[in-house]
């Protein structure tokens, strides 16, 4: 476990740099996590996907499949990518406050 | 001595484990799997070791972190399971923390060291026997308990639901047709030729995957389907926690809905440990001579595609390129110069990697090791700087991985140690160089 910090923000990260309190997720401490995930500016779009992904794990306890996501937030996986470079897990998830996913990722 | 750093790391899947365990559980679970599960190889290896440490240098754990005796395969055996046996299984809490640290995080069971051991000794067979231990008293890390969980309650690693399953593969369908007209994911076509199953990151995180595939099906004319139900998933963390009743169910499902829809064989995705699991450890646990049905890894089926002339390549990669070759495939089956065939018709600029073969090193992701997750992942990058070395000197900047836990690993080796390089899949590579107009 590791505390990160940006611009104001300090919140403790696992070593993948995923939340380890996701219950203290907010919008500032997603920009403090874009920045990680070569995201400099969340625009309308990510705010969408971020905002579903986070729902959706707030009301499951996991992230929803990358179908799910698509259909929902009306982004095709490679406006996803576009988004998030480094992905919908590791990237969009990660932004969202959630848990790294288990299993082999 | 061990890097204190790592023997503080908490988890709770062990370290709560711990706390319910009694003196008696302990004994009577060991002493069970020495007794009555493990088989009389178990014996002949602790006996005819001499402990001569030929096997040190053959591991990346020992060589990356300062050649430290205490990282020696031998040493992780001694400090686990030689234990166990000679103090009769009268271990207690901290000696088993430090035994589930070693065997599930310290060794990949990649089996590299038992190439280099004299007498061809199954050391990782050993680690996984200390791992069952660990499984029956409740040590396992919590992440890769998790998977295990997924496994017993949907079969698949990644608690996919029924009804997202079919719902990804029509999407990958529509996305494939947009690529090549005509492609089509065919559920549970009896008879086919070729039933094809992925692991669930597949269809988890990058269902493009399985698109890909549809398009090199069709552009192949395979005559191919894919099951609707429980059993698609080829991949088996549990071989991997120690869980060898979920293992077995996990296989014998994948196998039983191959044989179901009476299909010539199984081709599988990009990933070695299925792969290990459905041909190896699955039918040994499940006491079958040999798999009801022949099975290829996707590596032999695209050599067979591209050599046959079933697939033309049109455009080759230009970046210079070097590929892993994963323990399961490779030294666990000999795919070299199949995967080497392969690379080079799609790839103009190909830098091998030194070791290779059955002497490369591990990605120290796999055998379940990536899926203890978070809190070992600097222990894990500590344990693969050889790996780093070994890649920066091909001087590619794409690296291949027909294997998943070896495409993470590499991607977080990357990450770590910045050797600005990127990772794919063959499946990627291939949808982008097959001629799609004949």
């Amino acid at each position: 476990m590791a505390t990160f910090e940006y611009e104001g923000v300090s919140i403790q990260v696992d070593e993948d740099g995923f939340m380890e309190e996701p219950e203290k997720w907010n919008e500032e401490v997603a920009k403090a996590l874009a920045s990680t995930e070569g995201v400099t500016e969340l625009t309308e779009d990510h705010w969408k996907v971020v905002n579903y992904l986070r729902d959706y794990y707030l009301k499951f306890g996991v992230a929803p499949m990358i179908r799910k996501l698509c259909k929902e937030s009306k982004y095709s996986l490679k406006q996803i990518y576009e988004l998030f470079p480094s992905g919908p897990a590791k990237g969009a998830c990660k932004v969202a406050g959630l848990p790294k996913p288990t299993g082999c990722v | 001595m061990s890097d204190p750093t790592d023997m503080m790391i908490a988890d709770a899947g062990i370290d709560e484990g711990i706390k319910k365990l009694t003196p008696e559980r302990i004994e009577q679970t060991i002493r069970h799997v020495l007794d009555n599960e493990s088989a009389a190889r178990m014996k002949v290896y602790l006996e005819t070791c001499v402990h001569c440490g030929l096997c040190a240098e053959a591991c990346h754990t020992y060589n990356s972190r300062d050649r430290d005796p205490d990282y020696a395969p031998v040493a992780k055996v001694k400090n686990t399971l030689w234990e166990m046996v000679k103090r009769k299984g009268k271990v207690d809490g901290p000696f088993l923390k430090n035994a589930a640290r070693i065997a599930f995080t310290e060794c990949g069971a990649c089996r590299r060291c038992s190439m280099y051991c004299p007498f061809g000794i199954d050391i990782a067979y050993q680690i996984m026997t200390v791992r069952r231990i660990c499984s029956l008293l409740g040590l396992v890390p919590q992440y890769l308990q998790d998977t295990t969980n997924s496994h017993a309650v949907t079969s698949n690693q990644m608690w996919v639901q029924p009804d997202d399953w079919i719902d990804t593969l029509m999407w990958q369908e529509e996305e494939a047709m947009s690529e090549l007209s005509g492609a089509r994911i065919p559920l549970d076509k009896e008879g086919a030729d070729v039933f094809y199953s992925v692991i669930a990151p597949e269809p988890k995180i990058l269902a493009q995957l399985i698109g890909n595939m549809a398009v090199i099906m069709k552009a192949a004319n395979i005559d191919w389907t894919m099951p609707s139900a429980d059993g698609w998933d080829n991949s088996n963390m549990a071989m991997y926690s120690g869980d060898f009743e979920v293992m077995g169910r996990v296989e014998r499902a994948h196998w039983e809905r191959a044989a179901q829809l009476r299909v010539k064989r199984i081709v599988m995705g990009e990933c070695g440990h299925a792969y290990r699991g459905a041909v190896y450890d699955g039918p040994k646990w499940l006491a079958w001579k040999q798999p009801p049905i022949p099975m290829v890894h996707a590596v032999e089926f695209y050599y067979e595609l591209i050599k046959s002339g079933k697939l033309v390549i049109k455009r080759k990669i230009e970046e210079p390129v070097t590929v892993q070759d994963p323990c399961n495939i490779v030294r666990g089956r000999g795919l070299h110069d199949k995967l080497r065939y392969v690379i080079k018709a799609l790839c103009e600029d190909f830098r091998d990697m030194e070791p290779r073969h059955e002497h490369n090193y591990c990605c120290a992701a796999g055998g379940g090791v990536i899926n203890c997750g978070p809190p070992w992942k600097l222990s894990r990058m500590k344990s693969i700087r050889c790996k780093a070395d070994q890649l920066a000197a091909t001087k590619a900047s794409l690296i291949i991985t027909p294997c998943h836990n070896c495409h993470s690993g590499i991607e977080d080796i990357i990450g770590h140690y910045k050797l600005g390089m990127h990772v794919k899949f063959i499946n990627e590579l291939l949808v982008k160089a097959i001629d799609l107009e004949s």
